[in-house]
């Protein structure tokens, strides 16, 4: 079996004309096909227009006219994402025939930037309610062991990645659906800056903490579909009219001058993470102090007010999207879905006014704590992916999320594998950054990633 | 202060006031939700200075 290449290299051998687009595509058509019965990643194959897709960048390869480092790339998307013809469920018996006459601006500027599509991807429902089993699909598996969860709401795109199914995907992250799978198939995904990305037909759940962003093996590689996915979006009103970076032109700085700062209590004592997950952030704050970046603790509110502002705004924003279905048709959810969105019930006026001004008091903490840092440093998710289906109904509530702050506040993050904890099950970190600052982020992530093992080993099952 | 306690009918009122009209199975299948909401609820409503507007504030610019 051909090896599996990460995006930058795939993008530099086609540029070369030393790896054909059909052929690249074929492969990976054939690892779905054996592979995906196990994983359930894939809600819906679209061999046909990948097919097209890949003859298209071929003859751009062919007649010198690329355009530029997504042409030919195989990816797919999270099933929240419009594709115009192609069916879009949120995973939901609700959406389980809707077809979109229109795609989602994101899927249109990877389709322009020449990307192969290659299908629609395993969600949580309506990105919120999973594992579930009493949905129409079955949840995608973790392809480093097929008992566990991927976490979510971006399990699809995870479990795809990790096992090479495709190169990279589509997520979207609400309190940590990008960097929850990131985290526990072991690959790396960034929520960037809330505005970066269009969120414009892409089925909401909570529009002011919604992100979109790239999945993908390596922080180089999400910072490639990151391009393909930034810029101002006039029909989304959270949309950033600023000039969109260069993500990659920072990579190859090294860590060397970086300001780090460690959120060591969440981790430490907030949510106590697993050994492994606190003993990779620990080597990874020894690898950044060694590189030449000044790292230091720092100290914000405890996560719990972070996670409860966010959760309170989350499951509210749900409930006003979703009541006049659950009105109607409220057994046709699944029962996480329901159960968990129901909630907003008990919420009042008063308490998400509440809410709201409290998330404003945090988000000024967190610029303060970062004025002088360039990165902070905790962790994503609390350890090792557990069992698929040992995940309890109120699991997302009960202990507060390393994710969330991020959401909360709209600052951007990246996952990324900081190696292998119990049962060989991948663990990771979570950087952070100011604003509209992901070069620096995918900076620090990208010196850190070529310096450790883990980008070379892959699930046993896609080798 | 441990967050106020809710029972099946208190929450099925509730419910019913958001347009939720659920049989009594359905309400005892949310209830174990309803102490980890209030505990947040009770976290969110610590006090804040009178002058902490929310994040959500209109903006005359925006339209």
């Amino acid at each position: 079996m051909p090896a599996i290449l990460t995006i930058a290299e795939a993008a530099r051998l086609i540029a070369a004309k030393k790896l054909s687009p059909i052929e690249l595509t074929r492969t990976h058509l054939e690892r779905i096909r054996r592979l995906d019965p196990q994983l359930n990643a894939f809600l819906l194959l679209t061999e046909e227009r990948a097919l097209a897709d890949a003859k298209a960048a071929e003859a751009r390869q062919m007649s010198g006219a690329l355009r530029g480092p997504l042409d030919g790339i195989p990816i797919a998307h999270k099933d929240i994402y419009n594709t115009a013809g192609i069916r879009t469920t949120a995973h939901s018996r609700l959406l389980q025939d809707n077809v979109p006459t229109r795609d989602a601006h994101t899927v249109k500027r990877w389709a322009d930037a020449g990307t192969v599509m290659l299908g629609k991807l395993a969600t949580h429902e309506f990105a919120f309610g999973g594992p579930s089993f009493d949905v129409p699909w079955p949840p995608a598996r973790n392809p480093w062991n097929r008992d566990r969860f991927t976490s979510g709401s971006s399990s699809g795109t995870g479990a795809a990645i990790a096992a090479g199914l495709i190169l990279g995907g589509t997520g979207s992250d609400t309190g940590g659906s990008i960097r929850g799978p990131a985290a526990l198939c072991g690959i790396a995904g960034i929520k960037p800056t809330y505005g970066l990305c269009s969120r414009v037909g892409i089925l909401p759940l909570a529009f002011s903490l919604d992100h979109a962003g790239p999945l993908a093996w390596t922080a180089e590689d999400c910072g490639l579909l990151l391009q393909g996915m930034a810029g101002h979006d006039a029909e989304d009103p959270a949309s950033v009219a600023r000039p969109v970076p260069d993500f990659t032109a920072e990579l190859g700085k090294g860590a060397k001058g970086l300001r780090i700062g460690v959120v060591r209590h969440f981790f430490e004592t907030d949510n106590r993470a697993s050994d492994a997950t606190r003993g990779g952030i620990d080597a990874a704050i020894d690898f950044f102090r060694k590189e030449g970046a000044e790292v230091r603790d720092v100290s914000l509110s405890p996560a719990v007010d972070y996670h409860a502002v966010g959760y309170l705004i989350m499951i509210t924003e749900a409930f006003t999207l979703h009541a006049p279905w659950m009105r109607e048709r409220f057994m046709d959810y699944g029962e996480l879905f329901r159960d968990r969105v129901s909630l907003a019930a008990i919420v009042s006026g008063p308490d998400i006014v509440q809410a709201t001004r409290r998330r404003r008091v945090l988000c000024r903490e967190m610029a303060a704590a970062m004025e002088d840092l360039d990165i902070i440093v905790s962790a994503s998710q609390m350890g090792e992916a557990p069992r698929i289906d040992s995940v309890p109904k109120w699991a997302n509530m009960e202990k507060p999320s390393f994710t969330m702050p991020f959401n909360v506040t709209g600052f951007p993050a990246i996952s990324v594998c900081t190696g292998f904890g119990v049962g060989g099950m991948p663990v990771a970190m979570q950087l952070a950054g100011k604003p509209f600052t992901e070069p620096t982020l995918l900076r620090a992530a990208h010196a850190y990633e070529t310096a450790m093992p883990w980008r070379a080993k892959r699930p046993e099952m896609a080798v | 202060m441990s967050p106020p306690s809710t029972d099946d009918a208190e929450l099925a009122a509730l419910l019913k006031r958001a347009g939720l009209s659920l049989t009594v199975s359905q309400v005892k299948a949310i209830l174990p939700g309803v102490e980890i909401v209030q505990r947040m609820i009770e976290r969110i409503n610590a006090p804040l200075p009178r002058e902490a507007e929310p994040a959500l504030t209109f903006d005359v610019e925006q339209d």
